[in-house]
């Protein structure tokens, strides 16, 4: 290590999560850095929620560490952790206003009366909620309430924010609002962000990087445009965007390149470390837009696919296709309008499908 | 945190441990009694110097306890019967019609349950001396069943609300009548209810004693109304022995009442 | 509601009458005539009531009443709140089993628990027997016929009706609050006192009301447990009336009796509400 690199944030070494003989967490290692907004993607029961609760303490690893800007917190009880957290329902103390819900973490810390007064207008003012300091909870929509409840974790600029799929009761509108808002209070306040989603495209939206859980695992960490060009898994291919999934065999090894065959007639060249032995199954992902369908053969580099058009759907800036290869794998074609416009490839047509294939999007197993 | 047992740290033993002492403290009286019912000593002396059937064979032939005991069932019986019928019709009109005045009637039928016993026991006893049902049988039906009515109506309603009615108009026109949709879709639908609603009124029969107090004449006593007397003059077994029963009946039911409802919450799951 | 509800209206309604009819002649009527007792007996005017004040044995009895309910309710409360506070978080299995135990105790017959506690409490009770063993005491505790013996079998036969309602309150409380209370950073002490018990406390009312309300009628127990010098509301009533053939007095106490009893229940009808 670098002796200008900081300390990171949060550092996970090894962390381990058992119940009985689930292992909910399995060997999970991770850096996160100073002001980063980084996302923990899974679906659910893949080991995300409970690697954000051990951080904030709610649950002990039963094996590994956790760091806390360099300092180990295992066994310390959350509230000596100084984490701010906003869960997935709203959890504001019924029994208290706005304003008391706000001040509670200061006059926990038992700070004067005028401070904390100031300092929940302040965190007021940045949710924009200002005005309803003295409503309670049950008052507000729940877009407000979520609001109310960032206000409560930021107010006491804790180091380390920790986000439990805020957003999961909110209807889709009021959702992406709420991550435009996010987003900006993370530029604005600087503060280290874990967020935890099972939504890609939320994750896509908001994250400087995203960290892909699956069975307790990390199977990929990077920026969304990492895992979406160059994932490292089929999984995580499937999990990120549109994919297609095309099968193949191996048909020969050479020393530089290797011959997938593709149903009867048609064949790709791929990187031969990629793929296992001759006669062995091979799937190649392909992204819906980075395929061109046309009625003529074009000399364009990659591989040639004759395919049948199943379905076409008009999606307003773009057009979707299903289409069919001889040996009957379905594909899902999408095309922009303009690039689009005046060809006409109709349902029940033949044409070919043309594909470049990227050498780090072939799998040995799905 | 301080709702997830095991985040609460050693507190949480204080918890257990005051959990155990509230059990104790409600199961050991009613084990020390049904032991003491066994025991040979008039004083009843614990632990007993010797074991013995004697209260219970005192408690079957000598006539007044025996007299008390029979009484006491057949009123049970009877008030059961009476309390389903009438609380049954009751729910039914509650839950399906809609009339004016609906929670009001709601809140006449479960009055007995709010009004102190000792009043509707003497506003009861001053009525039966005026009409001449003190010290009847009769007497006793009807102040038994002001107890248990109640207890009826709520049951059977609770059951009633969660049944469809749409069931009703199926059977309807599948072609059954009223009172074979009754019988065949109704009743067995709402067959939990039913059943704790009769087993509540027996036990509020079976255990009644202000009522009965004021109801009863030399000639004519339940079980309570015995114990209760016995008890003003001496400590005798025979009482224990007598509550022992009471217990078991109470046991036996409620378990009974249990057993239904697993069956029901089970078949439910399916 | 749909056109087939409202037709069957009249109909459905009709199944009620038979309760009605019983419940008023056997129930309303009675109460209502022994009510107006209080005024007519023996004759009109408000005599009985100034007698139920003026006389230093009834208002003793009055404030023995209140004060009994009062301490019983307290007492439940401080043993039923931890109680139904572990309910919650215990598994589903030991919660059946606790719940089972509340429920049988309180639908074993009353009688023959107070008859229990009648032995179990006496001079040469086991109760005072163990401690005498042990050395605690010297001579054995005068813990029944007075005010204690009746506050303990009471206390014992009113658990279940707190504990109940208690767990019902703090089973609707997401333990997520108190993660979020954590994170904020308060302690476990401060959680509770900041959180958890505010919101118990509309079920700590609504208990504590329930239980003190059936603590003022109640009967069976007090003149078991209770001594003659004593005695509580219930069994005052059941006196005059009973020995002393006193029926205007009599029913003016059963009046103050059932004004207080409808009162506090309206008001716990109210915290219901306002908690739903």
């Amino acid at each position: 290590m670098k002796m200008d690199t900081p300390l990171p944030a949060v550092r996970l070494m090894d962390l381990h999560k058992r119940y009985g003989d689930f292992a909910a967490v399995d060997g999970v290692s991770l850096d996160v850095r100073k002001g980063e907004f980084l996302t923990f993607l899974g679906s659910s029961g893949s080991g995300k929620t409970t690697t954000l609760n051990m951080i904030a303490g709610f649950d002990d690893p039963t094996s590994g560490q956790i760091l806390l800007n360099g300092g180990a917190v295992t066994g310390l009880p959350p509230q000596k952790r100084n984490i701010g957290m906003v869960f997935q329902r709203y959890t504001l103390f019924p029994h208290m206003t706005v304003a008391e819900n706000v001040g509670f973490p200061l006059s926990v810390r038992r700070l004067s009366k005028d401070e904390v007064n100031s300092r929940v207008l302040d965190a007021l003012r940045l949710v924009q909620l200002d005005r309803f300091a003295g409503r309670r909870p049950s008052q507000l929509s729940g877009g407000q309430q979520q609001r109310v409840a960032l206000a409560r974790a930021l107010v006491y600029e804790p180091q380390l924010l920790l986000m439990d799929e805020p957003l999961g009761a909110l209807d889709k509108k009021l959702r992406e609002e709420i991550q435009i808002e996010i987003r900006k209070l993370h530029h604005r306040l600087g503060v280290t962000i874990l967020y935890v989603t099972h939504d890609q495209e939320e994750a896509l939206r908001m994250s400087d990087r995203i960290a892909v859980f699956e069975h307790g695992r990390i199977v990929q960490v990077g920026s969304g445009e990492d895992l979406y060009h160059c994932p490292a898994t089929a999984f995580v291919a499937g999990f990120i965007g549109n994919s297609n999934f095309l099968r193949g065999s191996v048909a020969e090894r050479r020393s530089d390149a290797a011959i997938v065959k593709l149903g009867e007639n048609s064949a790709v060249c791929v990187p031969v470390d990629a793929v296992g032995g001759v006669g062995s199954e091979v799937r190649i992902m392909i992204r819906p837009e980075e395929i061109k369908l046309s009625h003529a053969l074009s000399d364009a580099a990659g591989a040639v696919i004759p395919v049948t058009v199943r379905e076409r759907i008009f999606l307003g800036d773009t057009i979707s296709y299903e289409v069919a290869t001889r040996d009957g794998q379905s594909v899902l074609v999408r095309e922009d309008r303009a690039r689009n416009q005046g060809r006409c490839v109709g349902p029940g047509t033949d044409a070919y499908m043309h594909i470049a294939i990227n050498q780090n999007r072939v799998y040995k197993k799905y | 945190m301080i709702l997830t047992r095991n985040r609460l740290g050693l507190f949480r033993f204080v918890l257990y441990g005051h959990a155990v002492l509230v059990m104790a403290f409600l199961l050991l009286p009613i084990i020390f009694i049904a032991l003491l019912s066994f025991g040979s000593s008039r004083w009843m002396m614990f632990p007993p110097p010797e074991w013995t059937l004697r209260w219970y064979e005192e408690l079957a032939t000598d006539p007044r306890w025996a007299e008390a005991m029979w009484l006491s069932l057949r009123l049970a019986l009877i008030v059961t019967v009476l309390s389903v019928l009438l609380g049954g019709a009751a729910a039914f009109a509650l839950v399906r019609g809609r009339f004016a005045g609906r929670r009001v009637l709601k809140a006449f039928f479960v009055a007995p349950m709010i009004v102190p016993v000792v009043i509707v026991a003497i506003a009861l006893y001053a009525f039966s001396l005026k009409v001449g049902l003190n010290g009847t049988f009769a007497g006793f039906v009807a102040g038994h069943l002001i107890i248990a009515v109640p207890f009826s109506v709520i049951c059977i309603s609770n059951s009633l609300r969660g049944f469809d009615p749409a069931l009703e108009q199926a059977a309807a026109i599948c072609g059954a009548g009223r009172l074979e949709t009754l019988r065949r879709v109704t009743i067995p639908s709402i067959a939990p209810g039913l059943l704790a609603a009769a087993v509540f009124s027996f036990l509020a029969s079976w255990d009644e004693v202000v009522v009965s107090i004021f109801m009863a004449s030399p000639q004519l006593q339940t079980l309570p109304v015995r114990m209760w007397t016995s008890l003003r003059s001496d400590l005798t077994p025979v009482i224990a022995a007598a509550s022992t029963l009471l217990v078991l009946a109470s046991l036996i039911l409620m378990a009974l009442l249990g057993l239904s409802a697993t069956r029901a919450g089970r078949s439910k799951m399916q | 509601m749909n056109a087939a509800a409202t037709s069957g209206t009249f109909r459905e309604a009709r199944a009620a009458w038979p309760a009605i009819a019983f419940l008023f002649v056997f129930f309303a009527l009675p109460v209502g005539a022994l009510m107006l007792r209080s005024v007519t007996d023996p004759q009109w005017g408000l005599q009985n009531f100034s007698d139920l004040l003026a006389t230093g044995t009834y208002a003793r009895v009055l404030f023995n009443t209140f004060l009994v309910a009062a301490v019983v309710t307290l007492m439940s409360l401080l043993i039923g709140y931890p109680l139904a506070w572990l309910l919650v978080m215990l598994p589903a299995r030991w919660q059946q089993v606790l719940l089972a135990i509340l429920l049988m105790s309180m639908w074993t017959s009353l009688l023959a628990r107070t008859y229990a506690w009648l032995v179990l409490l006496q001079k040469t009770g086991v109760i005072n027997r163990i401690l005498l063993s042990v050395g605690v005491i010297d001579a054995p505790l005068p813990l029944v016929n007075n005010l204690t013996g009746v506050v303990i079998g009471m206390t014992y036969i009113m658990l279940p009706f707190v504990v109940l309602p208690l767990r019902a309150t703090l089973a609707t409380l997401d333990p997520a609050l108190m993660h979020a209370g954590a994170v904020c950073g308060a302690s476990p002490w401060r959680l509770f006192r900041s959180v958890l018990l505010p919101l118990s406390l509309p079920g700590i009312g609504a208990a504590g009301l329930m239980v003190f309300v059936m603590s003022l009628g109640y009967y069976v127990t007090p003149a078991l447990l209770g001594g003659t010098g004593n005695m509580m509301l219930a069994e005052l009533i059941a006196q005059t009336v009973q020995s002393f053939l006193n029926w205007g007095l009599g029913a003016a106490a059963a009046l103050v009796l059932l004004c207080a009893t409808l009162a506090l229940y309206a008001l716990h009808m109210r915290y219901l509400d306002e908690d739903a």
